[in-house]
């Protein structure tokens, strides 16, 4: 990356360098966030049989510590606006740790509850939402691809960890494995040391030489104060629903993550009720992790295309329309003879579908929202997605005891994700045409329509070149890509093409 | 001669007992039954052999006279006479011995066994010459969850150790357990040490309670569930160990984790001190592009800036 002129604001992502060990750490902060929770479902036969609880009352922990997970956003995402993603990781792989060395010496569902599930969630949750903002504060160009690879970490992580655990489990009981786990886990403070803060160094005449944008902004620059001030106050900011994209974009995700996950806990099921035998049912995940683990790499690749990055929110989009097809199709076609190859076939092609859609889901908010609000964008988010995530496997188990028939589970997941991709492609061409006929207008004011939350500083300099966030986001998707190239060669100028 | 009358009275009347025996009792030494074994219920089993051989699995609760019927279609050679004899467990069952004719095209076999107890249980066949045989395997309902694995627990620690019989299968009248001391078995009376032991038994399942472990504890134990035929067993294992066995690659891996994170920490320190001198002594020009767009690890992003990409 080449150097920033001298009177450049904001700080220019580095895109590589020391970007790519961040990629790591962020890939082994997701990978634990993750995968964790399905992970741990391994030890619940052997605690159901000793602590004498039932299937539902175990399944309880990984709900609790999913929910809590994504419930935990806003907070999470306040504290890395004001801290920073270093400290909070540390402190979220601590916590984790803590949650599991304690559960080690659990006797009761309840305990179990609070260290595993409240307290590892909240741990997780720091984890997450701080690892995706870093990445872009490291990343701009290349942003989608280093999504990718960050986001891989849930399914490497999962084929990994599954049977290590499988393993501690039979050598050391299942309180020893908890132990050891939880030291495991430990591993995302070695993440979170990795997460070296992102110094930025505002104008020479107004600041000092060097701020580093996650201090409380208390420098000379009041434009900056305000709007840092603001990102970091913004504990709920419901002025995000006043933007239009954002609102798109929360239908289309609620709507994904509501089929999602169903149709992957009861693939097993649907496989051995089609005559598989177990094992080989078993195989089915391991065979769509494996799938998704080199899917979502590759999606950010193609992501990051010259072609595709201006037009990623309807690649999402796309990708979300192949899944829930994928999903529909699947009842329909399978043929009772060949059952287990055909759903070898629908494995894999789920595994894309699922990938695709989970390597970008991220990288859109990030796009729409900009770096600076991405941490409190994504709290909102995932707060609010917390209710389709408890609502969509409970609702799809109740088709299929209503039904006796597993069909009726794809049919609505797949609908429902149809839906969400559908609705995200055609809005996002009605949103895209609104701002090309509310650009012309605001061509001039354009620096006043940029508050808080965006990479610049200042309202004079932004009028002098525009802003390269805001341009890549607002503007027409042509320009975005062209506008991120140009700033490679050519970054004294950092001019756009209108 | 009167007393050889009685002799030979005698002899035919012992003659005629072990006749009737010979009949319905099976080779072997068996226990004398508890209920006359005219007055046991009746069950059939028959099998039509398509083939060569074929095994049927018979699941029996209680004493029963089983008659077992074998029907073989025959072969291409189609003799008029066949000989057909029954065995159990591999040996010939005495005047069991007989010749089969040929009616409606198929030959048939019959013979009704009284299963009393656990010896009578077993694998019977019915052979047709040596050219065809259905084996009937009569057995009580066997526990079919069998855990493979050992269950590890801690000392001190508790643990359950359940046996479960199959929705599909009749229940158990009770259940026992046993623990293995050698090769015998001795059973666990939990009314001897209620501290230690405790059993719960519902119809399907049995859980034992084995609190306040110690190494001895480890080792085999069996569960039993009992039916009036005989008692199926099914074991599981028991490994205890102490607490500093996970502990040590706990401790391990922490200690890893605070030595990566040092040393990141201290690589990250090393480079910010270097820049900082190199700042130092460097230009203004220098110094301004050193803090513009940076990391704290320079090192990187000034050799990128000299490469000018």
């Amino acid at each position: 990356m080449s150097p920033a002129p001298a009177d450049e604001l904001d700080h220019k992502p580095l895109d590589g360098g020391w970007g790519w060990m961040v990629v790591v750490a962020a890939h082994i902060s997701i990978g634990f966030a993750y995968s964790t929770p399905k992970v741990l479902s391994i030890f619940y036969k052997e605690i159901q049989d000793n602590l004498g609880a039932s299937s539902s009352e175990i399944a309880w922990i990984s709900s609790i510590m999913l929910a809590a997970m994504y419930a935990g956003g806003p907070v999470s995402g306040m504290l890395v606006t004001r801290f920073g993603s270093r400290p909070i990781v540390m402190a979220g792989g601590l916590m984790c740790g803590v949650s599991m060395v304690t559960a080690t010496f659990g006797n009761s569902m309840v305990y179990l509850y609070l260290c595993i599930g409240i307290i590892g969630g909240c741990g997780l949750s720091l984890n997450l939402n701080t690892s995706l903002t870093i990445i872009g504060k490291y990343f701009l160009v290349k942003r989608p691809l280093a999504n990718g690879l960050v986001m891989a970490g849930s399914p490497v992580f999962t084929v990994f960890l599954a049977p290590l655990n499988q393993y501690l489990l039979n050598r050391y009981g299942w309180r020893g494995s908890f132990l050891i786990f939880g030291g495991l886990m430990l591993n995302c403070c070695v993440a979170g040391a990795l997460m070296r803060p992102v110094i930025v160094r505002c104008k020479t005449s107004n600041c000092a030489p060097q701020k580093n944008v996650e201090d409380k902004p208390n420098e000379s620059n009041t434009k900056l104060k305000e709007s840092c001030m603001k990102s970091a106050m913004s504990f709920f900011d419901w002025t995000f629903f006043k933007d239009r994209g954002f609102v798109i974009y929360l239908v289309g995700s609620i709507l994904f993550i509501f089929g999602a996950y169903a149709p992957i806990l009861f693939l097993s099921a649907y496989a051995i009720d089609q005559g598989v035998d177990e094992f080989s049912a078993a195989n089915l995940l391991t065979i769509m992790a494996l799938v998704d683990m080199f899917v979502r790499p590759a999606t950010g690749l193609i992501a990051s295309s010259k072609w595709v990055r201006p037009r990623i929110q309807y690649f999402f989009s796309l990708a979300m329309v192949f899944t829930g097809t994928v999903h529909l199709l699947c009842p329909m076609i399978i043929i009772k003879s060949y059952s287990y190859t055909f759903l070898v076939t629908y494995t894999v092609f789920f595994g894309i579908g699922f990938g695709m859609v989970f390597a970008l889901i991220f990288e859109c908010l990030m796009d729409l929202m900009g770096k600076e609000r991405f941490p409190s964008a994504f709290g909102l988010v995932t707060m609010i997605e917390c209710i389709p995530l408890l609502l969509g496997p409970p609702v799809a188990a109740l088709l299929v005891d209503i039904f006796g028939d597993y069909k009726y589970l794809f049919f609505m997941c797949g609908t429902v994700i149809l839906t969400g991709g559908l609705f995200l492609f055609v809005m996002n061409i009605y949103n895209y045409h609104m701002l090309e006929k509310e650009k012309p207008g605001k061509d001039g004011a354009q620096n006043q329509m940029n508050v808080e939350g965006q990479e610049h500083v200042s309202a004079l300099e932004v009028e002098m070149k525009d802003t390269p966030e805001a341009e890549m986001e607002r503007s027409e998707p042509e320009a975005k890509y062209a506008n991120a190239v140009q700033r490679e060669p050519q970054p004294e100028s950092a001019e756009t093409p209108h | 001669m009167s007393a050889s009358w009685k002799q030979l009275s005698l002899q035919i009347l012992l003659l005629l007992v072990s006749c009737r025996h010979i009949n319905t009792k099976t080779p072997g030494p068996t226990a004398p039954p508890l209920i006359p074994i005219d007055q046991l219920p009746t069950d059939v089993r028959s099998v039509a052999l398509k083939g060569e051989s074929h095994t049927e699995k018979v699941e029996l609760l209680n004493p029963v006279n089983l008659t077992l019927e074998c029907t073989w279609t025959g072969n291409q050679d189609k003799l008029a006479n066949i000989t057909g004899l029954w065995r159990k467990d591999g040996e010939e069952v005495k005047n069991s011995n007989q010749t089969v004719p040929m009616e409606n095209d198929q030959y048939n076999l019959k013979r009704v066994f009284s299963i009393v107890n656990e010896e009578d249980l077993g694998s019977y066949t019915c052979e047709f010459g040596s050219k065809a045989k259905i084996d009937f395997v009569l057995a009580a309902p066997q526990i079919g969850d069998v855990r493979d694995k050992p269950i590890v627990s801690y000392l001190g620690d508790f643990v359950v150790i359940t046996c479960k019989m199959e929705e599909t299968k009749p229940e158990p009248s009770t259940w026992y357990w046993y623990k293995a001391n050698g090769t015998d078995k001795e059973q666990i009376i939990a009314a001897e040490e209620p501290l230690r032991y405790e059993i719960k038994n519902e119809e399907r399942n049995t859980k034992l309670v084995v609190s306040s472990l110690v190494e001895a504890d480890a080792g085999l134990y069996f569960c039993g569930a009992v039916y009036a035929i005989s008692t199926s067993m099914s074991h599981v294992e028991l490994k205890v160990i102490s607490f500093y066995e996970p502990l040590k690659p706990f401790v391990a891996i922490v200690i890893a984790v605070i030595v990566l994170v040092a040393i990141i920490l201290l690589y990250e320190k090393s480079q910010s001190k270097k820049n900082i001198t190199a700042a130092e002594n460097g230009t203004t020009d220098q110094t301004n592009t050193l803090t513009q767009g940076e990391t704290n690890g320079h090192g990187e992003s000034s050799s990128m800036r000299q490469r000018k990409v």
